[in-house]
């Protein structure tokens, strides 16, 4: 009974149909269709460019949304996920070289189906299944998020601390090495600690720098973790040959492609939305999954990995898929359902949003702008697949090194302008050279990243809830919600294991 | 370099973080919040785990025979790195104090030199057309005030 009320409080702010209408409005004016249509061109040829990810993309454009509305500003971001995600098959195709990890199954379909002219072909496939599984995915995020947002909003500080903890476990799940994934996390979230004790307000490590009082600027951070970072990547990478990309020719497959197709489409779909919700798996993890599910259950199983359009559908779908349904525990919960939306967050805490079911209440605006601003991000992401498929051979000789010195110069803007203070620029640097440390080592940077966001959260829903319970530590595993987010914390730790038996399971076709 | 000999190095250099942690963790005022988890709570738990996966990281590549490696930078590679990320600390320096338009043409120029640009048309135009182009639009576009 005690559900009913709040979750119909967050029901009835965005369904009446009138105020639904009245909420899109602000979607539906010139700048804002422009900010979204510039965000998935943009993403779409960072995602081609390999080397630079769609999460490099969200971090380094964040600070540009900051004079924006937050339905603009966001939904430019979520054009930039999108574009990014799809954008990554165009390199994956022309050059057997996957633009982003989401596209790496890609490689296997669509390099053979360039390699024998078929290049157009290849990316049309790409560019209708990332629209089908976008739009699909994009559908269940705006009847599934409302829903568990109502659900979410009986939460007190246990059940936070049990739904942060869960997030936080998702670091085992995003690093391939158990070990060094939970030891970035640890390290992330003692960063976190830096500045002022949320409860008491004592500062802590800040070493007598006032700019640390309000601890490392979370922006810079990011910027520095996944932008900054790969400028030293791609330093190493240019000594290496870039190589040639196919020509293209052709865009449109064939009806017997379509029809073939189908079976792809709607596992890709289904698959990357449910693998999407659930946090910490990301677009890599569903593209294989469905790759793997599609081939299994085809009747020419032979085919795949010799150039089979069903093969791209099912990746590309899945992938795609992951962008709008992976936004479903970041609105509805708070928590990222993958890197990029962990990234996301950053946008919304710029625009002073906090993520979680009480943004139904106060911002159903914002709610609702993202709903359709996903639906209208997918819709621009295939015009501007089908149209530039002609182009897609250039994108790829934009020359890397401007490229890389432009991207410190965007960095470095992008990190004063949110604060105008100097601190930042060396905390992005630091994190700069800390990730690309990282990334050279095996460990984590997705997992510090997350750990900067849900660290403190924890920690903030952890002391408040001992100063309500008397330490009791007891109320924080009696209830039925904090006993869910829990044995989901113990799954999420789990599911590596899991992940690493599907792998085994999955067996690639000779080259 | 092989993999698990620069987990031996981290896993020492994250147990001297801790003890680093530690003693700084001590120096942090103690506040009667009504709840023993106080200001260092969260501190202490993390330092404590940290230290115990680097032991266990430590102890891991202690008994692996595995021969995996880390593809390091050759040293002309990591040299121009190294020269990148002082450039940056630099430039982290001079954004304010010089201000954005002559730190980041120099930024620029010195940057396209260490990724081996040497035309020197590229070397002139790129960096005056991309810095403009990109003051041009967070100052009257978007707002942003650059020093």
């Amino acid at each position: 009974m005690c559900l009913r009320s709040p979750r119909q409080a967050a029901l009835k702010k965005i369904r009446p149909p009138m105020e639904f209408a009245s909420y899109l409005l602000p979607l539906f004016q010139l700048n804002v269709i422009g900010a979204i249509a510039l965000g998935t061109l943009g993403g779409l040829i960072v995602g081609a460019l390999p080397g630079l990810t769609a999460t490099m993309g969200v971090a380094l454009l964040i600070p540009l949304t900051f004079g924006m509305t937050p339905v603009m500003g966001l939904n430019m971001l979520i054009g930039i996920y999108i574009g990014g995600i799809y954008g990554g098959c165009v390199s994956a195709i022309l050059l057997r070289t996957p633009g982003t990890p989401a596209s790496a199954a890609t490689v296997l379909d669509g390099y053979p189906m360039a390699a024998r002219g078929e290049a157009g072909k290849a990316l049309g496939m790409a560019t209708i299944a990332s629209t089908i599984g976008g739009l699909f995915a994009a559908v269940v995020l705006a009847t599934l998020a409302p829903q568990l947002a109502g659900i979410a909003l009986k939460f007190g500080a246990p059940e936070y601390f049990a739904l942060a903890f869960f997030g936080l476990t998702i670091i085992a799940s995003l690093s391939g090495d158990i070990l060094k994934g939970v030891l970035s996390g640890m390290v992330g979230i003692l960063i976190a600690c830096v500045g002022a004790d949320p409860i008491s307000g004592v500062l802590r490590y800040t070493f007598g720098v006032s700019g640390f009082a309000s601890g490392f600027a979370f922006t810079p951070a990011l910027i520095g973790l996944f932008a900054l970072s790969e400028v030293f990547t791609q330093m190493e990478r240019l000594a290496l040959d870039p190589g040639r990309a196919m020509p293209v020719t052709g865009r449109w497959p064939s009806r017997q492609d379509m029809s073939e197709s189908k079976g792809g489409l709607i596992r890709g779909s289904l698959i990357g939305t449910i693998i999407g919700i659930i946090p910490g798996t990301g677009s890599g993890t569903a593209s294989w999954i469905a790759y793997n599910e599609t081939r299994r259950s085809s009747k020419q199983p032979h085919k795949f990995g010799t150039g089979y359009a069903p093969g791209i559908a099912a990746t590309e779908s899945a992938n795609n898929a992951v962008c709008a349904a992976a936004l479903i525990p970041l609105l509805a919960l708070g928590i990222p359902g993958d890197v990029v939306t962990a990234v996301l967050m950053g946008g919304l805490m710029i625009q002073g949003l906090a993520p979680g079911p009480m943004l139904f209440q106060t911002n159903p605006d914002v709610i609702v702008g993202i709903f359709g601003g996903t639906f209208l991000a997918t819709i621009f992401m295939f015009i501007f697949g089908m149209l530039l498929i002609p182009l897609f051979s250039r994108i790829l000789l934009i020359p890397r090194h401007i490229l890389a010195v432009s991207i410190v110069i965007f960095c470095f803007i992008g990190a004063f302008a949110i604060n105008l203070n100097a601190v930042d620029l060396y905390t992005m640097v630091g994190f700069g050279v800390l990730g690309w440390g990282m990334q050279k080592f095996g460990f984590s940077q997705p997992a510090v990243c997350i750990a900067l966001i849900l660290g403190p959260m924890m920690e903030s829903n952890l002391r408040r809830g001992l100063l309500q319970t008397g330490d009791d530590v007891l109320a924080f595993v009696s209830g039925p919600i904090t006993l869910l987010f829990l044995g989901l914390a113990v799954l999420s730790l789990v599911w590596p294991l899991i992940a690493a038996r599907i792998a085994r399971n999955v067996t690639l076709p000779s080259e | 370099m092989l993999e698990r000999k620069g987990d031996i190095w981290i896993g020492c250099g994250l147990l001297a973080f801790c003890a680093f942690a530690a003693w700084r963790s001590t120096m942090v005022k103690s506040v009667s919040a009504g709840t023993s988890a106080g200001p260092t709570f969260v501190p202490w738990l993390m330092i404590a785990g940290i230290a115990i996966l680097a032991l266990a990281l430590v102890i891991r590549a202690l008994r692996s025979q595995d021969l995996s490696r880390v593809d390091l930078p050759e040293k002309a590679v990591f040299i121009k790195m190294a020269a990148l990320a002082v450039l940056m600390v630099a430039y982290a320096a001079a954004f304010m104090a010089i201000g954005y338009l002559p730190a980041t043409l120099t930024v620029f120029v010195i940057g396209l030199w260490l990724f081996d640009e040497r035309r020197w048309l590229v070397l002139t135009l790129v960096p005056v057309g991309i810095t403009g182009v990109v003051y041009l639009g967070f100052t009257e576009f978007l707002n942003v005030w650059l020093p």
